[in-house]
């Protein structure tokens, strides 16, 4: 470097300043996250937890009250309801995850399609999507599955996911009118870099903010979704053991009074969901400060 | 001496359309050279189609008409850009008049300042990818402290430091600079301003410099155009230009150059300029060794 | 641009609107006919498994299976164009007999909700904003956020619990008790709980998103002219505030319409209770081909309506806003 060369007004970056120390759980869901790890560890490790086979039918003893041998009862198959919430809660947070997959993935990549894509193409994506929208989900459903054959596990979160991404998509795509714009997309552009480099580098960082609270909430709506399906008795069939197919019987189980039946699994769903929630929220809360922040 | 043309701009024209009847044309019929090592001033006012020029340059927008030559490759034609991408990519470079939008805010410095290796994925002469963005870095005048920072954090002459250092980090042979200091501070302005002239010292590149600031012009440029309405105007040294400015368009925009000495500032007369289409039209004609003037043929301006 | 003129303007509206029903109409048409399965067991029943080749063959041909999809589309759209929509499988009768049968049904239950929704929202949202974070307001929010979190299917399996099997009080399914069809008593009975469910799952979202938009106004300088003017709070709230508010509520109700009439079908099909949800559950699962396009079609208008109808109050609050998602897509963010 040349030395007559002299830099004129440029000060060496300041240190940061001490922050001031704060209890470090103030404003966090700590009492959400602890009871959503232990409703996902029970559920991964329900092999250390059950006391019987879920799906062993003991026709002996149907309808059990809870009692000391059934803590949660038996439906009216005769299964044990305990070791059945923890076995089932496995596939039920898988589909809610996986749903989420695939629907966000799905929600970029036509987002970022229809954000970058000329006026024209633009519009009729968005139409298509609007009309997608207004085709009843449960038909949709029904449809793919029958396309899809006998509903498993994959296939019902391939189904949920399919027909959840369009909010996603849409906020995608207003982000990335917004950004695309934008000078350092450009400058990225000039530089060489494609479609996907600029999605992965730039785009993606600037709207996963603002996308974070809807997939979060996306898992909760997958949940839903998939109980619902299953207990409509379109979605995962009787054998196939998740928090859903559970209800699938209550039916039958309000006939009985079996009251056990129907609360429990579903007393696990909304503590899940709510759990989900409170972390979703506390998410959004914090996109928005930085928001405002920047 | 052709062969020391680096960019040869041929007849550049480019319409914008507003609506389907109305089209605004940002270039009409435009051409000029730049030559390797040399710093190409265009002023104008704001536009006068300065900025489409350099978007069209980077090939950022399609021409309607016209060609762009740039080193024997014309970049308009998509099938010679597609063969010779990777050469235009890596030698041509662009600066934005607004630092804040040009740097992604959610990279830190030293990601911006290594985006283009990384993309292009070139081996870092320095080993690794940070230390070549301290030095480069350096090499604008920031020390290593701004690696970690975000451009947020910064002041609007670092952040343009920040985009120039981005610029510089492929060596490039074309660097175009759209109003690179229109949104600085004066004293900023020639802090940049010196450092442009610096880099262009050490690095050799050529220098198309985007301005309406025309004494930064005048101190900067080896040769300076003004454009008005999309057209060139009048192109020459910048010391003949700024001494005996011949179209009166250049006479008018120069007499509104305020001169720092009261006793000539108050006898300074602004040119009222009447736009008279009489003016702009007609082809550039060559009154003096490389001073071209737009006029009818035969004519003379007083 | 100045302002189109209000017959270009309407005939626009109108053109998207029968463009996208038709491209619904195309999609389920096609849709439909690739999921596997066959139809002819929802006409005929068990006896398509005793059929000959060859009665097979002229029962399809009866029921126009075998001609190409398009033809089949071609004619059902001829068809529809004269107010026949052909005949129902499983009922074997004109699909919109069918289909008006149930329709009462679902409109009682739909309207009420909807009507229920729409009033309560609006006086939720602003008991909330009157005392901000205060302990009404919060506490309406907290049971919102958990009654957000019950599925409906749920809420109704435990409210049917309760209220018809542990209380006996109210009746579990069904819409009327036999042979009192025109027993406005006995019906409200029954709508209690489907009504219920409908309404705790939708409300309390829309009060909260109203609630949200009061505050915002709140926040606007005029508010501070106006107290500097010396208006009462009561009157602020009311006469400003609220009267700004109303089309945006306006436009929210008519996107919320759609939502509610999904959240109808599932109350629906878990009450038995006899109306358009039940129906469309039905016949998306006996192949009921006719009876579903029209009931989809049906579904369709109706959200493409209210997106439109949403659309064009947005325009007119705020002529920028040129679409609907963006507004959809603000209100999201703002939760």
């Amino acid at each position: 470097m040349s030395s007559q060369f002299e830099i004129v007004g440029i000060r060496p970056a300041d240190a940061k300043p001490p922050v001031r120390r704060q209890k470090w759980y103030r404003g966090k869901p700590l009492f959400a996250a602890a009871l959503l790890g232990l409703i996902v560890a029970g559920c991964l490790g329900c092999g250390y937890i059950m006391t019987k086979d879920p799906s062993y039918m003991n026709l002996s003893n149907c309808n059990v009250a809870p009692d000391r041998e059934f803590l949660f009862g038996t439906d009216t198959m005769g299964r044990d309801i305990f070791s059945m919430i923890w076995y089932g809660g496995r596939i039920s947070l898988f589909i809610g995850a996986a749903a989420t997959v695939v629907s966000t993935f799905l929600a970029i990549v036509f987002g970022a399609l229809s954000g970058t894509a000329p006026e024209w193409l633009d519009t009729l994506l968005m139409r298509l999507t609007d009309i997608l929208l207004s085709v009843p989900n449960l038909l949709v459903t029904v449809l793919l599955q029958a396309i899809l054959g006998e509903a498993n596990v994959l296939s019902l979160s391939l189904v949920i996911g399919v027909t959840s991404w369009t909010s996603i998509a849409k906020v995608v795509r207003t982000e990335v009118r917004q950004i695309r714009g934008s000078e350092y997309v450009i400058a990225a552009k000039c530089m060489g870099g494609g479609f996907f480099y600029i999605l992965r580098k730039h785009l993606t960082p600037n709207f996963i903010s603002s996308i974070m609270f809807m997939v979060v909430m996306n898992v909760r709506s997958a949940i839903v979704a998939e109980s619902t399906l299953s207990f409509m008795g379109i979605g995962l069939p009787l054998e196939v053991i998740s928090w859903g197919s559970m209800l699938s019987l209550s039916e039958k189980a309000l006939m009985t009074n079996s009251w056990w039946m129907i609360l429990i699994p579903g007393a696990f769903i909304v503590a899940t969901l709510l759990c989900i929630t409170s972390i979703g929220n506390y998410i959004r809360k914090k996109a928005n400060n930085t928001q405002s922040n920047l | 001496m052709n062969d020391d043309i680096l960019l040869d701009v041929r007849h550049l024209t480019h319409v914008f359309p507003l609506s389907k009847k109305i089209a605004v044309k940002a270039l009409d019929d435009l051409s000029f050279q730049i030559r390797r090592g040399e710093i190409f001033g265009l002023v104008g006012e704001s536009g006068s189609g300065k900025s489409t020029a350099a978007r069209c340059i980077m090939n950022l927008y399609r021409p309607a008409a016209g060609e762009i030559i740039y080193k024997g490759v014309n970049i308009c034609d998509p099938a010679q850009f597609r063969t010779h991408r990777k050469m235009l990519q890596t030698t041509r470079q662009l600066i934005f008049q607004d630092s804040s939008s040009s740097l992604d805010q959610r990279m830190k410095v030293c990601d911006i300042v290594a985006e283009p290796l990384k993309i292009h994925r070139i081996r870092p002469a320095r080993g690794s990818l940070r230390a070549e963005a301290e030095f480069q870095l350096r090499y604008v005048g920031l020390d290593a402290g701004f690696l970690d920072k975000y451009p947020s954090e910064l002041s609007g002459g670092q952040r343009q430091r920040v985009a120039i250092a981005r610029a510089l980090s492929m060596e490039p042979e074309l660097l175009v600079a759209d109003e690179p200091i229109a949104s600085l501070d004066v004293s900023i302005q020639a802090q940049i301003v010196n450092l442009f002239r610096h880099l262009q010292q050490e690095h050799g590149f050529s220098f198309l410099f985007i301005a309406h600031d025309l004494a930064m012009v005048e101190f900067l440029c080896d040769r300076v155009g003004v454009m008005y309405h999309g057209r060139l105007v009048e192109a020459a040294p910048a010391k003949e230009l700024f001494s005996s400015p011949v179209h009166p368009y250049t006479q008018a925009l120069l007499s509104a150059i305020p001169i720092p000495d009261p006793r000539l500032e108050r006898a300074r007369q602004i040119r009222q300029f009447t736009e008279d289409p009489e003016n702009f039209q007609g082809v550039l004609t060559e009154v003096s060794p490389e001073h071209y003037v737009l006029m009818r043929e035969g004519e003379h301006h007083g | 641009m100045g302002r189109k003129n209000p017959l270009a303007y309407f005939g626009k509206k109108c053109l998207v609107f029968v463009f996208s029903i038709f491209v619904l109409s195309l999609a389920v048409f096609y849709i439909s006919r690739l999921a596997p399965g066959d139809p002819l067991v929802s006409y005929y029943g068990d006896r398509v498994e005793k059929m000959s080749p060859k009665e097979r063959e002229w029962a399809e041909d009866k029921l126009g299976l075998n001609d190409p999809l398009l033809v089949q589309y071609v004619r059902w759209m001829e068809n529809a164009v004269h107010g026949d929509f052909g005949i129902s499988y499983k009922y074997k009768m004109d699909v919109t007999e069918v289909i008006a049968s149930r329709l009462e049904n679902t409109l009682i239950l739909g309207g009420l909700g909807f009507v229920l929704i729409f009033v309560l929202s609006m006086l939720l949202g602003v008991l909330c904003a009157w005392r901000e974070e205060g302990w009404l307001d919060r506490a309406i929010c907290k049971i919102g956020t958990v009654t957000s979190c019950i599925p409906e299917f749920w809420l109704s399996l435990v409210l049917i619990l309760i209220f018809s099997i542990g209380l006996r009080w109210l009746p579990s399914s069904g819409a009327y008790s036999i042979g009192k069809k025109d027993d406005v008593w006995d019906r409200i009975v029954h709508l209690i709980l489907p009504v219920s469910v409908v309404v705790t799952g939708h409300l309390w979202y829309y009060a909260y998103m109203i609630r949200n938009k009061i505050l915002e106004e709140v926040r606007a300088d005029y508010v501070l002219l106006a107290k500097a003017k010396g208006l009462k709070k009561r009157s602020i709230m009311f006469r400003h505030c609220l009267r700004n508010i109303i089309p945006s509520y306006l436009s929210l109700m008519a996107i919320s319409v759609p939502h509610i009439l999904g959240g109808t079908y599932i109350v629906e099909t878990v009450f038995s209770y006899p109306g358009i949800g039940t129906l469309s559950y039905e016949s998306a699962r006996y192949k009921d081909y006719n009876l579903l396009m029209l009931l989809c079609l049906m579904t369709g208008i109706v959200v493409i309506l209210c997106g439109i109808l949403a659309q064009m109050i947005n325009e007119k609050i705020d002529p920028r806003i040129k679409a609907t998602e963006e507004a959809e897509i603000s209100e999201v963010k703002k939760r």
